[in-house]
């Protein structure tokens, strides 16, 4: 199944013909293997500037591998990556001065403080001047700035590490099922640090399993189903009930015998 | 945007390297206690009466340096592995030769403090004498020791990805170290023995052009072992 971008009766979602932005990112022929594997297959995508795109899919329908691509981490085998319609190496030290990234991993060091992990990720970004306490404020750990952050839970690490993808003031911020393993309060607080990412400026790249979350803070829509992509649409006046139906449909039918890939 | 700067980066990555082992100590206890064990292994092993401590000194200093290294610099990677530490490193702008020198930097502190510890605990043992040229000694051990350090560090970071990691360590790393070895246990044997540096100089600067052939192979291939 491929994108298809006509109004969806289903899940009310409009056509996407118009970008809020010229382009943004862009994945074309996108293909992924790992052995004998296929991650990605002929992912072709486009995730609007300026706005907050979410992918969503079951386990192992290659949306880390897509995030990873897009950040640099791995090589596609096969296609291309563009920003604004221009080629783009994701490995190149400009495009990473410009991502912030949140993944599974938290990227901290457990034997640092949380101030002392903000500052190494400052140097290494060559920053000048960094207001660290306003970042940790941001994510409500400025009373634990001294602590290690092997004492911390895993809320508290996720928050630092979201601290730590925005300390930069990226322009594409790529986040990796951020919500997982966290308490309500840590999830809301995240919530809502994601909603001032809405500014307009930033392209978000958003996976998560979470649909009501993923959707109530999307601008654009992806879902991916064994590395392909099997639904995009704008989420202006998407229905999550629709969207939820459509979904798991389309996991379904991906898992039926003979229907896919 | 102009970037991080490279000597920031080197010194960043080298002292938050050393803060991590003076906060958690596990690589610099390890490897001090072998130094000691060592020490006292070989004084009870080597008949004093037959061998003269003196003659073999260099040779167990060398010896001791390589397997006391290989402990610390081997587990270098360890802390990055961590919660994807080094994936995080690797997506920042920082230059990768940058990240490797630092982390040699860090390296070769750690190692030569313990190379210190070596020549002091071996003094203790075998009643040492160090000769007229003790500068000169700890010269030739410092540049066997940086030499040692970027290589180990290089192939570190290729064996920590690797399922056999740190046994595949010494494999890799213990051939490269031959001509290193051969050159550093000849000069700091004969400064031992009480001959002139002018003896041990082209020795030295062997040593040093292997350090710093080390050091600029491990910058250039380091980003090429550590991205995908």
């Amino acid at each position: 199944m491929t994108a298809d971008p006509a109004h969806d009766p289903a899940t009310g979602a409009a056509p996407d013909a118009a970008p809020r932005r010229a382009d943004g990112l862009g994945v074309h022929a996108l293909r992924r293997r790992f052995g004998p594997h296929v991650a990605l297959r002929d992912v072709d995508a486009r995730l609007p500037e300026g706005s907050i795109t979410t992918i969503f899919g079951p386990n192992g329908a290659g949306k880390s591998t897509l995030l990873k691509i897009l950040a640099g981490s791995l090589r596609p085998t096969e296609g291309s990556v563009t920003w604004r319609g221009d080629a783009l190496d994701p490995r190149a030290a400009e495009w990473r001065a410009r991502i912030g990234v949140l993944s599974h991993e938290t990227h901290l060091y457990a034997p640092l403080g949380a101030r002392e992990n903000l500052a190494f990720h400052t140097r290494m970004h060559g920053l000048e001047k960094p207001d660290l306490d306003a970042a940790l404020a941001r994510v409500d750990l400025l009373d634990r700035a001294d602590d290690r952050v092997a004492d911390f839970s895993r809320g508290m690490r996720q928050r630092l590490a979201l601290a730590r993808t925005l300390l930069h003031d990226p322009d594409v911020v790529l986040l990796d099922e951020p919500f997982t393993g966290l308490d309500s309060h840590a999830s809301r607080l995240l919530e809502g640090v994601l909603r001032t990412l809405r500014d307009g400026r930033r392209t978000v790249v958003l996976i998560t399993h979470a649909l009501s979350e993923g959707l109530a803070l999307a601008d654009h829509v992806l879902v991916l189903v064994r590395g392909r992509v099997a639904f995009e649409a704008s989420a202006d006046g998407i229905d999550p009930d629709g969207f939820a139906e459509r979904y798991h449909g389309l996991v379904d039918a991906a898992d039926v015998p003979g229907v896919a890939p | 945007m102009t970037g991080p700067g490279w000597l920031s980066v080197v010194t960043a990555v080298a002292g938050k390297d050393l803060r991590i082992e003076f906060r958690t100590r596990s690589r610099s206890l390890t490897m001090a206690g072998f130094v000691v064990l060592v020490g006292v292994l070989f004084n009870f092993s080597i008949d004093q009466a037959l061998v003269r401590p003196q003659d073999i000194a260099s040779g167990l200093t060398w010896i001791t340096l390589i397997l006391s290294g290989l402990i610390g610099v081997g587990r270098t990677f360890a802390i990055e592995k961590e919660d994807g530490a080094l994936a995080g490193l690797l997506l920042t702008p920082a230059p990768r030769d940058a990240i490797y020198v630092g982390k040699v930097l860090a390296n070769f502190l750690l190692v030569y403090a313990i190379v210190l510890l070596t020549i002091g605990v071996f003094g203790l043992f075998f009643r040492l004498d160090y000769g007229n040229h003790p500068g000169a000694l700890l010269g030739i051990l410092a540049a066997g020791t940086l030499g040692f350090v970027a290589l180990a560090t290089l192939f570190g970071a290729l064996t920590a990805s690797t399922t056999l990691g740190e046994s595949l360590l010494p494999i890799l790393l213990f051939p490269l170290l031959v001509p290193m070895v051969v050159y550093g246990a000849s000069a700091s044997g004969r400064l031992l023995a009480g001959r002139p540096v002018a003896e041990v100089a082209g020795q030295g600067r062997m040593l040093a052009a292997f350090a710093v052939l080390a050091v600029g192979a491990g910058a250039a291939l380091f980003g090429q072992i550590v991205e995908e």
